[in-house]
């Protein structure tokens, strides 16, 4: 009993029968019926008539004539005879066309049920739950920003005084250096303090003490103070705020996860030796 | 309805999937997010409003594999696989992107591409669909032929069935509708809907982008549109002055590439001859309120034969100022005139002298027109104009002569460049209307900030204060007009701020244009504000260089000159009440390596003398125009 099942496991493992079973859904859909390059009969069926016709009228926006069917049809046997006797004599093997061809179809098999799939509310929770880092809200910050100039020992000892000054209430005498950006940000969120100002800048304002003047910072601009009056960080977004954003990163890894699958299902059967040249 | 899904449909020769994706797509819905535009514009916004995937003809023959989704996917941060394989991901994310794939044939070299072969029974079309099936070069070689006989007029009339034609591109544009919607998040990204209306006269490029405002309900009900084969944008009007009855929506055209229409893009009489009428004048000015000025395929903003007192002017027009664009009319220096940017904005002053209607009040944007689905604008990180020249040792000096003979090689394409815009919010309606009202600027790649405001009483203090709310409220932004009747001469609130992560900057510059009192068209470049100003001051009314810190070597440069910000006020000294002028910003940042210098590095190659391997980047904001009062 168990030996049977093993051999149908190692026949489900084997790469001909999956090339075979694909080969076979990709004909089943294309002219409903299998192939057989063995096989010595030809029937033009119903069906494959109706698919040459169809062709053509695409082609030629009108029905053929009778003769023109006759001929349509006798140039469908040839095709097939040629083909299978082609595929008797392995001409499909050294051929890049046809090569590439059959991978396109492959990949399109692997790649589409995944496209069309709809994902579950619990896929899309699972995504969400498996990296909350990168659905996370950022920080938001309201603060106040001075500008002292670019990064130098001078810059630093002044940001350092005016520091002081400010967090004792003196702001009397102490310059700003203009920067064509806001003084003061309300409920701004992380990553719009990032673009505006730098990586950086962004980073220190999450270690910066809340409603008190800090200082300095880097910036892509050189050095400020500042003082953040408000640190909130929103909560975790529900399924729902983001459904869009899942489901696109859902299918996307949906479909490399099946192409890649079906690559690595694949590659098991085979032994794949590589002898690069010296 | 996507990629993977109309790849299978057309593989399996079956539409059943088609439809029923489509539906599950509606049930799932999305609701409407509701976005608050601010008071005035606090935050510049960039992106590209030119970008092809796989879907464009070409791109598709130049080896891109990558879809929309790909390109949006890119455009918001995430690490991409390039179809060669490279892994790429953005320094920073863009707020938006619109994807332009050409109308004209969209999505149908990818369908000779995916035909089964034996329904292809054109012999030339059989060759190329063997050719792009053989690889990266054969599909290259397919695309040289298949342009050059677009240019001719002489595609095979299988490629050009209408009836099939009409039917894929309205499959590929609707499945593309549904990709765009899915990554549009209005605040946060923007995904506008449009296409590239490849106009063209022989090989003379008069291209136009075509941006929606709208939704999905509304441009559901159009298709793109071929061009003809007639050098006028007349049926581009026609139809976007349709849609717009039709829908009650809204939608603008971008030309782009002026520099390869060979004096065509910007002419002084209406296209094919004859006295511009005002009535076209009126329709271009409305429907085409910005200018792409600079891109991969060269820059259009000055060139040295129409500027020859502007040291700075011809900024990456080596390679582009040839020929026209397929290389089949060689250029002519009396063709520059309608083909320069600045140029244009002077012959736009011109004609509104003469039928009091300006034809070229446009703002300012750059784009990238890439052809790999990938918006990259900068030159450590630049992924080329097609698939073909992604990065690879051989890219910098491999011919690019879109299969003729004239010398176009890979150093001349720029990484340029992006478009800023001063929107009220992100989404498609507030990046759309900045657009109209012209309040944009150009970069060739950096993220510099560009504040510009024109008035009649700003003054030096104004700095110290709230001088963006006092540039909405006493003046008018970049893209605007000047209201008439002050006295004095105008002022400007003129302020660059470097890019966070990018060079120093070296100077801001006005430059002015207007027409004289002998009716005469005039420029002039003025340094209004630049960096270590103690050391640095004018001879002979030229400003010494800012300097040079770049290693070629090491590909790489440093900010010890240059300043992080320049802020000024500026009057205009030789101002004329009685003249129409315009007034537009140039920002230029310190010498940084250009991207063959990055592949040098990177590939350890040795350059011949003439490739470029350093440049000073640089913003062009849109103009601030001023007319007399009418007597």
């Amino acid at each position: 009993m168990s030996g049977w099942k093993d051999r149908a496991a190692g026949l489900l493992r084997e790469p001909l029968v999956h090339f075979l079973a694909a080969g076979a859904l990709v004909f089943v859909v294309l002219s409903g019926r299998p192939p057989d390059a063995g096989e010595r009969r030809i029937v033009v069926d119903e069906a494959v008539v109706t698919g040459i016709v169809n062709r053509y009228v695409q082609a030629f926006r009108r029905p053929p004539t009778p003769a023109e069917l006759d001929g349509l049809i006798s140039d469908h046997v040839r095709t097939e005879v040629y083909y299978r006797e082609a595929l008797r004599l392995g001409l499909d093997q050294d051929d890049e066309v046809v090569r590439k061809r059959m991978r396109n179809k492959m990949l399109a098999i692997a790649g589409a049920e995944a496209e069309a799939a709809q994902p579950s509310d619990a896929d899309l929770q699972a995504l969400l739950d498996k990296d909350p880092a990168r659905y996370a809200l950022p920080p938001r910050y309201t603060l106040e920003q001075r500008y002292i100039g670019a990064d130098n020992a001078a810059n630093r000892a002044r940001a350092g005084a005016d520091v002081a000054a400010l967090n004792a209430g003196r702001t009397a005498g102490l310059a700003q250096e203009p920067l064509p950006l806001p003084g003061r940000f309300v409920d701004a969120p992380a990553f719009d303090l990032a673009t505006q100002f730098g990586d950086d800048f962004a980073a220190a304002l999450a270690k910066a003490p809340v409603g008190q003047w800090f200082g300095p910072v880097s910036s892509g601009f050189g050095l400020h103070v500042i003082r953040v009056e408000q640190r909130a960080q929103p909560p975790q977004p529900r399924l729902a705020e983001i459904r869009q954003r899942l489901e696109n990163d859902w299918r996307a890894a949906a479909v490399r996860k099946a192409e890649d699958a079906h690559l690595k299902e694949l590659l098991e059967g085979y032994d794949v030796v590589i002898e690069r040249p010296e | 309805m996507r990629r993977k899904v109309m790849l299978a449909a057309v593989l399996l020769g079956t539409t059943a999937l088609i439809g029923g994706c489509d539906q599950i797509k509606r049930a799932v819905g999305g609701g409407e997010v509701a976005v608050t535009e601010s008071e005035f514009p606090e935050k510049v916004l960039w992106g590209d409003t030119h970008l092809h995937t796989a879907n464009s003809v070409d791109a598709f023959g130049f080896g891109v594999r990558l879809g929309p989704e790909e390109a949006l996917r890119f455009a918001r941060g995430e690490e991409i696989t390039s179809t060669t394989g490279v892994k790429a991901k953005l320094s920073r994310p863009l707020d938006f992107l619109v994807i332009t794939d050409h109308a004209e044939g969209l999505g149908a070299t990818k369908a000779l591409y995916d035909a089964p072969r034996m329904l292809i029974t054109d012999p030339t079309m059989r060759r190329w669909y063997d050719m792009m099936h053989e690889g990266p070069e054969g599909s290259q070689r397919a695309m040289a032929e298949i342009l050059d006989a677009r240019g001719r007029n002489d595609l095979p009339a299988a490629m050009m069935g209408q009836a099939d034609a009409a039917e894929r591109t309205k499959s590929v544009w609707n499945s593309s509708i549904d990709t765009v919607e899915d990554y549009n998040e209005p605040g946060k990204f923007t995904a506008f809907f449009g296409f590239e209306y490849t106009l063209m006269q022989g090989g003379n490029n008069l291209h136009r982008n075509i941006i929606f405002r709208d939704g999905p309900d509304k441009v559901r009900t159009v298709v793109p549109i071929d061009p003809t084969y007639k050098a006028t944008p007349d049926e581009i009007w026609n139809y976007m002055e349709a849609y717009e009855k039709s829908t009650g929506g809204r939608v603008l055209a971008i030309p782009h590439n002026s520099n390869l229409s060979n004096g065509l893009m910007f002419e002084l009489t209406q296209p094919g001859g004859g006295p511009m009428t005002a009535e076209y004048a009126k329709r271009r000015a409305r429907l085409e309120p910005v200018v792409e000025i600079t891109q991969i395929k060269g820059d259009s903003e000055a060139h040295p034969f129409l500027s020859p007192n502007d040291e700075f002017a011809g900024f990456g027009v080596a390679g582009w100022e040839i020929s026209n664009l397929l290389g089949n009319q060689p250029k002519t220096q009396n063709m520059f005139a309608g083909e320069y940017v600045r140029e244009a904005l002077k012959r736009g002053l011109l004609l509104e002298a003469q039928m009091g209607v300006n034809p070229y009040k446009f703002g300012l944007i750059g784009s990238t027109d890439s052809h790999t689905a990938l918006s990259t604008a900068d030159e450590d990180q630049f992924f080329g104009k097609h698939s073909g020249n992604e990065p690879n040792p051989a890219r910098v000096m491999q011919g690019q002569n879109l299969g003729t003979r004239q010398g176009r090689f890979g150093w001349h394409y720029l990484a340029s460049g992006y478009a800023a815009v001063w929107a009220k919010a992100n989404t498609r309606a507030a990046i759309f209307d900045a657009m109209q009202r012209r309040e944009v600027y150009a970069s060739t790649g950096p993220r510099m900030t560009v504040r510009f405001f024109g008035g009649w009483d700003f003054k030096a203090d104004d700095l110290k204060g709230d001088w963006v709310r006092a540039g909405y409220q006493r003046g008018v932004p970049m893209g605007g007009e000047l209201k008439p009747g002050a006295k004095g001469a105008p002022s400007f609130i003129v302020s660059a701020l470097k890019d966070p992560i990018g060079a120093n900057l070296d100077r801001v510059q006005v430059v002015k244009g207007w027409v004289d009192k002998n009716g005469k068209a005039q420029e002039k470049v003025f340094d209004v504000v630049w960096s270590d100003a103690a050391k640095r001051k004018p001879v002979g009314g030229k400003l010494p260089a800012v300097g040079d810190t770049v290693d070629v070597a090491t590909a790489s440069y440093k900010n010890t000159i240059g300043a992080a910000t320049l802020n000024t006020v500026w009057t205009d000294p030789e101002f004329d009440p009685s003249v129409r002028a315009f007034y537009y910003l140039r920002v230029l940042e310190i010498p940084t390596p250009s991207w063959p210098a990055y592949d040098a590095v990177r590939f350890k190659l040795k350059l011949p003398p003439e490739v470029r391997v350093k440049q000073q980047e640089r913003a062009y904001t849109s103009p601030i125009w001023y007319s007399p009062t009418k007597a």
